[in-house]
């Protein structure tokens, strides 16, 4: 396998599940471009297990909507059934990289700690990864 | 060195500031309107903080256009982990006092807090890259949800 060299380590951290046992989340902090050209920070789950790159549905404020569903309507499959979301394209920097991101707006719960799911869509277009096992942080550059 | 030398006074310059700021002999309103006259942003957090945003050319041409590309590629952005190190750590008392409500966190402070969002983003338009998040009145219990 060939020599990578890794610029940033993505950071787990701690939370709480509903049983109140401590579990350890992959967030990563992204900056959405809004509307109003602001920039803002946004935690995501980073989540290779989302085909797709999704975000709150009621933060669809940001990216100049007037509702989160006036987009283009897809069905999309998740661990409680199938749901509608719907698609549009944000401008993001992830990892200090720039990006033109597909983004869906989907009706989740509001966990304060994380407003989206960071899909593989994104990650492994854009991104290279590696990680070791039990050490809880991913390593990340973005010339793959 | 030139630029040593610089960065010297702006550190000695910061403290006299600091001290002009926490000891001096005027009011609130004076001291703000005095960081209004030299260009500063200042904000007021609903707890009473003061906070400022300052930035002094330090050196200019200090690296090449090229130079600059490359440091820029590697540095850290802003205030990555900071925002959320924060938020984990202090969720609970976060809750008690802004449950319901969207906040903006930067510097380790709630810095704006709105019942809706647009309202939230026009108060966090001074700061940079503002972590953004809705605080739920009541723990969220959640359910992992994987697009497929």
């Amino acid at each position: 396998m060939p020599p990578k060299d890794f610029e940033r380590v993505l950071r787990f951290y701690e939370s709480q599940d509903q049983n109140g046992k401590t579990i350890r989340l992959p967030l990563v902090e992204v900056i959405l471009i809004t509307a109003a050209n602001n920039r803002v920070s946004l935690s995501l789950l980073f989540d290779t297990g989302a085909s797709v790159t999704t975000l709150r549905a009621d933060l669809y404020p940001m990216i100049g909507l007037q509702s989160w569903d006036q987009g283009q309507r897809v069905d999309i499959a998740t661990a409680s059934g199938l749901t509608v979301a719907y698609q549009y394209t944000a401008t993001l920097e992830i990892f200090g990289k720039l990006i033109q991101c597909p983004i869906h707006l989907l009706q989740m719960p509001p966990n304060p700690l994380l407003n989206g799911l960071l899909g593989r869509d994104t990650v492994f277009n854009e991104f290279g990864f590696g990680f070791w096992e039990s050490t809880s942080e991913l390593l990340v550059t973005s010339t793959p | 060195m030139k630029v040593s030398t610089e960065i010297n006074q702006e550190i000695g310059y910061l403290r006299r500031f600091n001290d002009f700021i926490t000891t001096g002999p005027g009011s609130p309103e004076e001291i703000l309107d005095t960081l209004t006259k030299f260009g500063i942003d200042w904000f007021v957090t609903e707890e009473g903080t003061l906070m400022i945003k300052y930035w002094q050319v330090a050196a200019e041409g200090f690296v090449s256009a090229e130079q600059a590309a490359v440091i820029r590629s590697t540095q850290p952005f802003s205030n990555q982990g900071d925002s959320l190190d924060w938020l984990t750590n202090n969720l609970p008392d976060i809750r008690k006092q802004y449950g319901g409500q969207w906040v903006a966190i930067h510097s380790n402070h709630i810095v704006a807090s709105a019942l809706n969002l647009p309202d939230l983003l026009t108060k966090a338009a001074g700061f940079d890259t503002p972590l953004i998040t809705f605080v739920s009145a009541e723990p969220v219990v959640w359910n992992f949800t994987y697009a497929t």
